[in-house]
């Protein structure tokens, strides 16, 4: 019996441990690859650098293809407010000048944290963001925002 | 204005019930100003000085800008589409309706180029480009992207040269957090009108060739009011812009050189130069510009375009959505050659002076909008007539221009 009570709370912990995990998970925000890119991880201002064109490259050298989410996303304010740090817009104020000056263009947008996922999954040179509930094999984790 | 209207929103109209252009790798992005201005104070027309405001008369040198609502100053639309030709090559083109442009509402080729991205930090572009004289000259029509309605005219209405066919570089580093842009450029302009002063386009013919240099020709003032402009080309244009910063400040230097030709002014190759330095700043809400240039034109030729100096600084503090600014301004000619008392005989260049305090209040209409009002204060200095069309009637020193826009991008 207490055996079995001693197994039962493990079991209690693991899930609790589990679902705290989880909950972390789903407050954080993730920079993801292609599960082909070499990178083990990704810094923040290297991240910035991409998403704000001022780089087309990972840092190691190799080209990256970054992608947005939609508009209005929640998770794509966050994105910009955690790691390039600056609201919808300022961003939009900072892409006027290089669009319309033919120096830039902002990362696609492909829609939402499944799209985003799948057009990072099929793209070995992609990089994008996602909530990070979503996350599962078919993308590698560079980076987690909390 | 009306037609401009239309155009504009069947166009977008079509973009957006289509989404013709949704295809991966071509981009449709565009901008829209709808403005209308009004001026206090109409100048003097005709030769006999005048004492009474004509009323209801045009203000501005080119006459956009008049004594009574106007519509036509600062109303435009353009249209731009990118297109990814593969990793290495895009394509990027620009369609620009301006409502001043009268008679003709069509949308005219702005610019159009192709890039080719060679490594990383390097770009080579070919075909039409922006000439980036100034701060924002590559965005000077995309009125959301800076504070003002109108940027100082003071400054960028001394360049009449927009854009230029040929080819320029995009070099780019990144040191941490700072960048730093160096951009080569080589090409050349045709087919450009500019305005020239009144005091030079009198007679017909308007301009007498003499024939020993100087003076290069006999000039002989028109009316005041007398709205001309000139065709002329720029050859052999190069020069560079050098710009660092990080996203919050931007310091910036550019040097242009070209050979000016101008037909009716008997100019022929007259080497022009614009020198200029300037920043940016939009941190802890806290905007601020500030811009320096002098142009310089060989004897001669600046009959019809003036050695000129200007400067401006804009000191804005954003509260929430509101961006209250308040800008300095100020042109002054920039030591023409010395013209024995008569500047219309000897060819040299009239001078245009003036100042402007303008203040303003931008407000942020969510994502990609804003609108804009301005009380602007202009005086010209030093007896000339400034950017106005003529002399200010007696007792008056100044002209207010008030205005407000509506700017959107998409």
């Amino acid at each position: 019996m207490v055996r079995l009570l001693k197994k039962l709370a493990v079991l209690l912990l693991v899930i609790a441990g589990f679902s705290g995990a989880m909950n972390v998970a789903n407050a954080a925000l993730a920079i993801i690859g292609n599960p082909a890119n070499p990178l083990e991880g990704i810094s923040a201002a290297d991240v910035a650098m991409i998403y704000l064109g001022k780089s087309d490259e990972f840092p190691d050298g190799r080209r990256v293809v970054a992608v947005d989410q939609y508009r209005h996303s929640p998770v794509r304010a966050e994105f910009y407010r955690k790691v390039v740090g600056m609201g919808p817009v300022e961003i939009k104020s900072y892409w006027s000048k290089l669009i319309f000056s033919g120096k830039g263009q902002p990362p696609q947008n492909v829609g939402g944290n499944e799209a985003v996922k799948r057009w990072v999954a099929s793209h070995p040179n992609g990089l994008g963001y996602v909530d990070g509930k979503v996350l599962d094999r078919t993308v590698k984790v560079l980076l987690i925002v909390p | 204005m009306k037609k401009w209207l239309v155009s504009a929103l069947g166009v977008l109209s079509i973009l957006s019930a289509g989404q013709v252009f949704g295809v991966e790798g071509v981009r449709v992005n565009g901008f829209l100003t709808a403005g209308a201005t009004y001026a206090d104070t109409a100048p003097c027309l005709g030769n006999t000085p005048c004492t009474v405001a004509p009323g209801r008369g045009l203000v501005s040198q080119d006459g956009n800008i008049a004594n009574k609502v106007g519509f036509t100053n600062d109303s435009r639309f353009g249209l731009q589409i990118s297109a990814k030709i593969n990793s290495k090559v895009d394509l990027t083109g620009q369609l620009l309706s301006r409502a001043r442009d009268n008679n003709d509402y069509a949308m005219k080729a702005n610019w159009a180029f192709v890039t080719y991205h060679l490594t990383d930090p390097l770009a080579i572009r070919a075909g039409k480009l922006k000439l980036t004289t100034f701060l924002i000259s590559d965005y000077i029509e995309v009125g959301y992207a800076y504070p003002w309605i109108r940027p100082p005219q003071e400054v960028y209405y001394s360049n009449p040269i927009s854009t230029m066919n040929g080819v320029d570089m995009l070099y780019r580093f990144n040191l941490g957090r700072f960048s730093l842009l160096l951009q080569p450029y080589y090409g050349a302009s045709s087919g450009g009108q500019a305005l020239v002063p009144q005091e030079v386009v009198g007679g017909v013919p308007q301009i007498q060739p003499n024939p020993a240099p100087p003076p290069y020709y006999n000039v002989v003032p028109s009316p005041a009011g007398t709205i001309a402009y000139t065709s002329f080309t720029a050859d052999s244009m190069y020069g560079i812009n050098v710009s660092g910063g990080t996203n919050a400040f931007t310091l910036r230097a550019g040097y242009l050189k070209t050979l000016v030709s101008a037909p009716a002014f008997n100019v022929t190759n007259k080497t022009a130069t614009f020198s200029s330095v300037g920043g940016s700043m939009d941190w802890m809400n806290v905007v601020l510009y500030a811009e320096y240039f002098q142009r310089r034109i060989e004897q001669g030729a600046n009959a019809a375009f003036p050695d000129q100096k200007g400067w401006y600084t804009t000191l804005g503090y954003r509260i929430g959505k509101f961006l209250p600014n308040v800008t300095f301004a100020k042109l002054e000619d920039n030591n023409n050659p010395p013209n024995g008392g008569n500047p219309f005989t000897t060819g040299y260049g009239t001078p245009l002076e003036q100042s402007s305090v303008t203040g303003g209040i931008r407000y942020e209409l969510g994502t990609g909008a804003d609108i804009k009002f301005e009380a602007e204060d202009v005086k010209p200095l030093n007896g000339t007539r400034g950017l106005l069309i003529g002399p200010l009637p007696a007792g008056k020193s100044h002209v207010m221009i008030y205005s407000v826009a509506l700017d959107l991008v998409f």
